[in-house]
């Protein structure tokens, strides 16, 4: 044994035998199940216990396939698996599938059942349910703060007898009650506890009977058959995936397929003579059974302050009157922060990597004796393209991120949801696109991977498909610019800044325009179908935990991102020096394709500069505006501007300006890339996340093609309507 | 009458699933709690009208219009 600690002695730390093994996976003694309702907490207790760190957030569905983690609690590993949440085990979707297919194959050695304390006459139903398929159960009373807040007050131990498993209150957030819960968890898993097999009582009389005439059949053929009632119900109720089971060894190694026929043929029967009577007698008797125990146990003082509060919050952010105001002055606030807020620490990693760094490498080079195509591919190309990704990407993520997770993390997104989805109704999409489409504000690939909290598979499509029409964070330097050169100094200067400033919020219009079409135009074309049902919980506001969401959505979203953009940002460095330096025949690359590309680019009011920029910066929208100024000044071939060939530089607005008239831009040129920023292929980044979401060629082309169709009809009408009218 | 009917303000109990509705909505109803007998109560409606937020059994379910009429509720008593 290790020594002990004064701290781990004492009785108030027994959590000190938990050891936090995080993701390590290999042997293991006991497997532990955590199931229950969407947004009950259950990604915080399995972060508690395994150490990891789970997105968590005030929102349905943030876990929808399979976490595993590994903990060590006295002497004994177990493994966690934390389950998608689920609302029943009785439906058929691919979350409840998968819960339930782990229950009843995976035979963990204890399902946790995390249930909301507050509304325990739902999240009961479910423990119901699982008690039918094993008995190796705890709940785990999770939100008890919570729930006292809202007056809510269970007697616990009585809670525990009328169930006849082990009851653990914890809250989970503020850590209390993770030491019960691991010392219940153990004792069911040791089988120190054995709990009673419970049954779903008050099934009425045809229904009832139906369960126990194919259960007798069942087990006639194999007694040892586990959750046998259980197996019996789903079998009435025309579960495929049990039919399939039951005729392989899944479930039972005794029973043949050709046993099974009879059975099937008469569940079938009791299906139809019961129809759906029968599911509404289930339910109906389990709810009635969890109302019974929750009316002798719970006590709710309906008149509390935070039940009050929270109905008024809904009705001021919801109301027809306040409730788009307040949307857009928060979601626009979060905007404007992150484009005011992130130009100083942009600044300071600037200067630091570009000014500072970069110097001193190209000396160090010299020193080393790099020849000049090394030390120029390594670090102009490289180190440059790298460098500039962090120093323009990093500030606003880590900004817009935390800002957007507090309002998550308070409950106010899915109301975002509620308010908006009338509109998106109309497009044949699904509310929750609404917060998908705001998380692309800041990230289109975290916006990608947020489609995740939408069921259903073709309003999930549609929002994947549909995200980049949300101008990101690393588009916006490029609309600010052109705006503030080419549009600002149309008017007079006092009216330059708001001029300017509305020309970019019309580009953001213009892309949720485009959203709601292309959202419209698909649900009728490629996706056609029906708006699926919608169910949206709307969960009670939480105060915010303001240190672990800005940790979290660090670590989460914002480094996650930018990992994956240096990852192609360094290639693409490499790449854009080559061009420029690799001479064939008397040109650089560059400079071809530049010539091969400016016919076809003054068609759409572009240039060959504009188009290779987007060709070659392809990992990042933020090196587009460096990568243009670099290319611009190659080809007017002055050598007072700029750095050289193939390296990015930096100057003023100004100074970009002079440059770019220089090269013959003009206000058409300076409004098409305005457009051709807003529709135009995803960067690399988000077209790889919208692969590793769908795991499909074709709708990973189309997510990446359809914006640029767009992006050149638009342009192309633009000019010619420009050239007919000036 | 059913859900759709119900005014800001009173309180409705659920009968049961209308027949047209389909199965896997139907399921989806009574996973949620929408079972005979349970008492539901409007919580919030959204500017446009619809969706409408639904209080049943100390949670907030938003429904659309027209998968709220599937839900069918014993004539008012209050």
């Amino acid at each position: 044994m290790t020594t002990h600690s004064a701290c781990d002695l004492c009785d108030l730390n027994k959590a000190a035998d938990l050891k936090k093994l995080g993701n390590l996976s290999g042997k293991y003694d006991y497997a532990i199940a955590l199931a229950g309702n969407p947004n009950t907490g259950k990604s915080t207790i399995f972060n508690a216990l395994t150490g990891l760190k789970q997105h968590t957030g005030n929102w349905p569905g943030k876990t929808v396939t399979r976490a595993e983690g590994s903990f060590l609690y006295g002497d004994q590993t177990y493994r966690l698996v934390d389950l998608p949440g689920t609302y029943s085990l009785m439906s058929t979707s691919e979350d409840e599938e998968v819960a339930r297919d782990y229950i009843l194959f995976g035979e963990p050695d204890v399902t946790v059942v995390v249930v909301d304390a507050g509304r325990l006459e739902r999240h009961l139903s479910l423990v119901v349910q699982i008690q039918e398929i094993t008995t190796k159960v705890v709940v785990c009373l999770n939100l008890m703060d919570e729930a006292k807040r809202h007056g809510v007050e269970i007697d616990v131990r009585g809670l525990s007898r009328d169930l006849g498993v082990p009851v653990i209150p914890t809250s989970a957030r503020n850590k209390e009650g993770i030491t019960e819960l691991l010392q219940a968890i153990d004792q069911v898993a040791t089988g120190k506890f054995v709990a009673q097999q419970k049954n779903i009582t008050g099934i009425s009389g045809a229904s009832r009977k139906a369960v126990q005439d194919i259960a007798t059949d069942l087990l006639a053929l194999d007694a040892q058959l586990p959750s046998v009632s259980w197996i019996a119900m789903r079998l009435i109720q025309q579960d495929s995936s049990i039919q399939a089971a039951l005729a392989s060894d899944t479930l039972s190694t005794t029973i043949t397929e050709t046993q099974v026929g009879p059975i099937l043929a008469k569940a079938r029967k009791y299906n139809e003579t019961l129809g759906l009577d029968y599911s509404d007698n289930v339910a109906g008797a389990i709810f009635e059974q969890v109302s019974t125990i929750v009316k002798g146990r719970v006590q709710v003082d309906d008149n509390q302050r935070a039940f009050r509060v929270d109905r008024l919050i809904d009705r001021v952010v919801t109301s027809k009157l306040l409730g788009f105001p307040l949307m857009l002055l928060m979601l626009g606030g979060i905007l404007w922060l992150t484009i005011i807020g992130s130009n100083y620490p942009s600044e300071a990693l600037s200067y630091l990597l570009l000014e500072q760094l970069y110097p001193f490498l190209k000396e160090g080079a010299v020193s080393l004796n790099f020849p000049w195509w090394l030390s120029g591919f390594l670090i102009d190309g490289v180190y440059l393209a790298t460098a500039w990704v962090i120093a323009v990407m990093l500030p606003p993520m880590a900004i817009f991120f935390p800002l957007f997770t507090l309002l998550e993390d308070f409950g106010y997104l899915p109301r975002v949801a509620f308010n908006l989805d009338r509109i998106f109704k109309g497009a044949g999409a699904h509310g929750k696109q609404a917060l998908t489409m705001s998380m692309g504000f800041g990230c289109n690939a975290a916006g990608v991977v947020a489609t995740r909290i939408i069921n259903s598979p073709r309003e999930k499509l549609i929002a994947i498909i549909t995200n980049n029409f949300s101008l990101c964070n690393g588009r916006w330097p490029t609309q600010i610019l052109m705006a503030t050169i080419f549009i600002g100094a149309l008017v007079p200067k006092y009216m330059a800044p708001t001029v300017s400033t509305l020309a970019v919020v019309g580009i953001v219009v213009l892309g949720i325009a485009f959203t709601f079409f292309t959202s419209w135009m698909l649900s009728k074309t490629m996706l056609k179908g029906e708006s699926s049902f919608f169910t949206l919980e709307l969960p009670p506001y939480r105060p915010p935990r303001v240190w672990q969401t800005v940790y979290t959505s660090l670590i989460d979203r914002t480094l996650i991102v930018l990992w994956r953009a240096v990852v192609f940002a360094a290639p693409a460095g490499a790449i854009i020096w080559l061009v420029c330096n690799i001479d064939v025949a008397d040109k650089s690359i560059a400079l071809w394709m530049i010539e091969g590309l400016n016919p076809f680019a003054v068609l759409i009011g572009l240039n060959g500069v504009i188009l290779l920029a987007y060709i070659v910066a392809i990992p990042a929208n933020e090196i587009v505006i460096p990568t243009i100024l670099m290319l611009t000044a190659m080809v007017l071939g002055d050598a007072t501007l700029g750095e050289g060939a193939g390296v990015m530089f930096e100057v003023s607005d100004g100074e970009i300006a002079t440059i770019l008239q220089m090269a013959g831009w003009t206000t058409l040129t300076g409004v098409n890339l305005m457009l051709f920023s807003l529709l135009h292929n995803p960067c690399s980044t988000t077209i790889y996340t919208i692969y590793k979401e769908t795991h499909s060629v074709k709708w990973t082309t189309v997510a990446s093609i359809l914006p640029i169709i767009f992006g050149l009809m638009v342009c192309f009408t633009v000019t010619q309507l420009w050239h007919i009218f000036s | 009458m059913n859900l759709s009917d119900l005014k800001l303000g009173s309180k409705g109990i659920i009968k049961g699933i209308a027949k047209d509705c389909s199965k896997e909505v139907h399921q989806r109803f009574l996973d949620l709690g929408f079972v005979a007998g349970a008492v539901i109560s409007v919580h919030s409606i959204s500017p446009l009208k619809d969706p409408v937020a639904y209080s049943i059994y100390n949670t907030i379910i938003s429904l659309r219009k027209e998968d709220a009429r599937m839900v069918l509720l014993e004539a008012e008593n209050e």
